[in-house]
């Protein structure tokens, strides 16, 4: 079953290519200069005084400026900077470094919360503004590598492998999911009676927003934002059967079935926590996928192995939304998700659940990393707020204790936004496929050996090497 | 002298002004200068370097980054008793062809530039290059974006690449070249080709490149007449009969396989396998490609050097690396680890006014003329200039090296190969 019209083949089986239409959808609230700069007045004054002589009062040399993108392109010059055009680029410190200061602004410095980085938020920001890729020019820049998604880097091929021509499409590279449980062999002497897989067209969904950040606006454009990618919108308290709704992966409880009629969804999630749920609904909703939705823990993977054989299709893994688990030591989520992959190969049950993982998704790199992880997809939350241009009013880690506060929105301008979003993580995402010579993302899942962790690779290389006394 | 060239003039003076200036800290660290990678206090006695030709005795850190991780968590460790060694006499050349067969080349320092374009760079920067790598009797690359004729008078220290758009390959372009260097990757942008902006494609460049004017340039990934070992003979073939007397490079990235694509390109008569880390400059990539695909240099170095070494061809080949290479510590440190030498290019940039800002593919490039194509910009580097700054930069390195050396009583750079047990690790 395939969902949305970016569908690969439509009713007459003609095919589509799947594209996203990325448009320009600029932010309606004034984003921080990411630079501050100044001049030191007195001293500039008096620079202009000299270059005056110098330059025989030619007015065109004098007030030549030394910067390329206009900072000082404004009626007072280096007196009132245009602080927002500048890019860091440090030229006028470089020609005048008694006068010239530029440092990184200190509304940039505050920006987001001590797991989203400035840097983190300007880059959703930048995606869900422009839909593109985010370019730039000479090396990395930051650390060497960090925790979790940060302390793994993705393989590519070389020489001895077919690598893929994906980015520029002239090679096409799908990155639709199945969701549901796959049947374990072929057999055509029974009839399955299992519910068909749902195919979308991304391995990204959106999650339930955070507690007490829910609104209309903000619901609109992510309901539209679904149905125009094609993909899946995760909701609470939303009545079945109200327009608009298409795209809906509803969160049913036991209270809710009743609201169904005779009707069933075409798949839901449940509180995996509560008992007996799963049974009533694999008996009341017979047609639909139920993924259990639960918190990752130590013993996730013992409990994904008890659903699995209870009938379960699929599991919603939610960590935090700082990427940890809800264990005691707070793993990462890729070492959770690790966890419980191979739990559910080793039982050979993998097959039998599609596993979302949610919490810390918050950049491009991180949705194959988690799918290397062994996440089939991921579903994205506060990144959903950050590229409405939410506000950040303090920590948002806990799943109960939201800080991110949505702003007053046009449903329109944020569903683009999403769009924008959904659309340059996808050319993202096949950038790293193509690099590794896949051509399909399904075949990345759990696929461990395509990743380099941090920690391995520095035990391996550095043996032999002494610790510093 | 009109007022377009008074204005070039007059920011040129400052600019190289301001190089001279910064590194003596009248003015302290500027607060938004540098990064992780490349801290404010590297870029600073990169430029003292370029200065003076001799390594930062003003208390600036010249010797890593602060990336917390590879070499910037790498030391030396300190010895007492070793034999002394005069620094003069310590010798840097490495040989360039371990083979038994085809023309013997030595450079003096263990280190040679990295492919820039023209068209990613200032026609100016490149030829500054081209001057320093001559008076240095190094090489630099061209890199994908063609052979211009300013360069040819250099053409015996430049290497020409091949790349997989083909820009700029021409048979007399191969036939100058000492070194022919084959690029299946770049460590920046692993896997995904390179592209040149459409701003950048001026009139000189697209004709460079035989293509339009202010049309992005793609070149794909990967060579689609290269899919095996033995697919990868034929383009070492076809050079060696086009130019027999050209060495061969192939620069590969870092992927997990990185030891098994070394030894397919040994077999396949490569003289020098060139890796390229995930951390090396660029003149555009995408952000995600720089920080996910691809090992860094400091953990790719050991695993090529420990596996030709068990295949036992480690002599027959040469090592060379690159992708984050910054600093002399670095390059010796890469040595230690197992190479033979390094490649180097973004501390090049840094020497003539770089600031690693990362604003290279903007509009107009870079804001002090080095990754630029615009005629006005590119004017702020002179290549007299330029050549003595990068000249200096490697003189500095050198001497830095020869310290490195002599605290160990090594007497020759290839003695330090794989010395990993001169090294410390820090938490």
């Amino acid at each position: 079953m395939q969902r949305g019209f970016t569908r690969q083949r439509d009713q007459e089986g003609e095919y589509h290519r799947i594209r996203i239409e990325s448009k320009p959808a600029p932010h309606v609230y004034p984003i921080p200069n990411k630079f501050d700069v100044s001049a030191r007045k007195l001293r500039l004054a008096a620079m202009l005084v000299h270059e005056a002589f110098e330059y025989k009062f030619n007015k065109e040399v004098v007030l030549s400026r030394p910067c390329i993108y206009g900072v000082f392109g404004g009626r007072f010059g280096g007196f009132k900077p245009v602080k927002h055009k500048c890019v860091g680029c440090m030229r006028c410190v470089q020609e005048y470094p008694h006068m010239m200061t530029v440092k990184h602004s200190n509304r940039y410095r505050r920006l987001g919360d001590s797991f989203w980085t400035p840097e983190n938020v300007f880059t959703v920001w930048d995606e869900a503004s422009t839909g593109k890729i985010p370019v730039k020019g000479m090396g990395y820049k930051g650390p060497f590598s960090g925790e979790g998604f940060d302390e793994m880097w993705t393989d590519m091929s070389e020489i001895v492998r077919p690598t893929r021509d994906g980015v520029y499409g002239r090679e096409y590279i799908s990155t639709s999911v199945d969701i549901g449980r796959k049947p374990k062999s072929i057999d055509f002497t029974e009839v399955d009676d299992q519910p068909k897989t749902l195919e979308i067209p991304v391995p990204i969904i959106f999650d339930e927003l955070p507690n007490g950040t829910d609104n209309a606006d903000v619901r609109a454009a992510i309901g539209q934002a679904a149905e125009k990618i094609g993909t899946l919108d995760i909701a609470r308290d939303v009545r079945f059967g109200e327009p608009g709704l298409d795209n809906l992966l509803p969160i049913i409880d036991e209270e809710g079935i009743a609201d169904y009629g005779e009707k069933q969804p075409e798949i839901a999630e449940f509180d995996a926590e509560r008992p007996d749920l799963l049974k009533k609904l694999l008996a009341r909703f017979d047609r639909s996928i139920l993924i259990g939705r639960l918190l990752l823990k130590e013993d996730s993977g013992s409990v994904a192995c008890e659903l699995a054989r209870q009938g379960v299709h699929g599991l919603h893994f939610c960590a935090d939304y700082h990427g940890h688990d809800y264990s005691k030591d707070g793993r990462h989520v890729s070492t959770a998700l690790k966890d419980v992959h191979q739990q559910l190969v080793r039982e050979g049950l993998r097959d039998q659940v599609t596993i979302i993982a949610s919490g810390g998704i918050i950049l491009a790199e991180h949705v194959p990393k988690a799918i290397i992880c062994g996440a089939d997809l991921v579903a994205i939350d506060t990144t959903v707020l950050v590229a409405l241009q939410a506000e950040f009013q303090g920590e948002t880690r806990d799943r109960s204790n939201c800080r991110l506060m949505p702003r007053k929105i046009n449903p329109d301008w944020g569903a683009q936004r999403l769009v924008n979003l959904i659309g340059v993580w996808r050319d993202q995402l096949i950038e790293i496929l193509s690099a590794m010579g896949m051509r399909d993302v399904r075949r990345l899942r759990g696929d461990i050996g395509r990743s380099m962790m941090d920690s391995e690779l520095r035990e391996q290389s550095f043996k032999g090497i002494p610790w510093a006394t | 002298m009109g007022n377009l060239e008074l204005i070039v003039e007059k920011h040129t003076e400052r600019i190289h002004h301001g190089l001279d200036v910064l590194p003596t800290l009248k003015h302290g660290v500027p607060e938004g200068l540098g990064n992780k990678r490349w801290t404010g206090e590297l870029i600073l006695a990169t430029y003292e370097q370029a200065l003076t030709g001799d390594v930062p005795e003003n208390g600036l850190e010249y010797k890593t980054g602060n990336s917390g991780g590879g070499f910037d968590v790498l030391g030396w460790k300190t010895h007492d008793d070793v034999a002394k060694v005069d620094e003069e006499s310590i010798d840097l050349s490495i040989g360039l062809n371990k083979r038994p067969d085809g023309k013997k080349i030595e450079i003096p320092l263990p280190i040679y530039g990295g492919g820039m374009s023209f068209g990613s760079i200032s026609l100016n920067f490149m030829i500054a290059r081209a001057r320093a790598a001559k008076r240095l009797r190094t090489y630099t690359s061209t890199g994908e974006g063609g052979y211009p004729d300013q360069i040819v008078p250099y053409r015996d220290h430049v290497i020409t690449q091949v790349a997989t758009g083909m820009f700029g390959v021409r048979e007399e372009t191969i036939q100058y070249a000492p070194i022919v260097e084959f690029k299946y990757a770049q460590g920046a942008k692993p896997g995904l080709g390179g592209h040149l902006l459409a701003d950048k494609v001026t009139s000189e460049v697209a004709k460079m490149r035989e293509s339009s004017m202010f049309t992005s340039l793609y070149s794909p990934f990967p060579f689609h007449s290269v899919y095996s070992v033995e697919d990868h003979k034929k383009h070492v073939d076809w050079i060696k009969t086009v130019n027999p007397r050209a060495l061969v490079s192939v620069k590969v990235s870092t992927p997990t396989d990185v030891d098994m694509v070394a030894i397919g390109s040994y077999y396949a008569g490569a003289n020098i396998i060139h890796i390229d880390g995930g951390y090396g400059g660029t003149g555009a990539a995408p952000e995600i490609a720089k920080k996910n695909i691809a090992m860094p240099i400091e953990y790719a170095i050991p695993k090529v050097h420990d596996y030709l070494v068990s295949e036992g061809v480690r002599d027959k080949i040469t090592l060379m690396a690159s992708g984050g290479i910054r600093t002399a510590d670095d390059v010796a440190k890469a040595i230690a680890l197992g190479a033979d030498g390094c490649v180097v290019g973004t501390a090049e940039a840094v020497a003539v006014g770089c600031t690693h800002c990362g604003n290279c593919e903007r509009g107009r490039g870079c804001q002090v003329g080095i990754t630029t194509t615009d005629p006005e910009l590119s004017q702020f580097i002179d290549p007299d200039w330029g050549e003595r700054r990068i000249v200096n930069l490697f003189n500095a390195w050198s001497k830095r090296l020869r310290m490195i050396l002599a605290s160990f009583g090594l007497e020759t750079i290839r003695d330090l190969r794989g010395r990993k047990d001169l090294l410390v690790r820090f938490k």
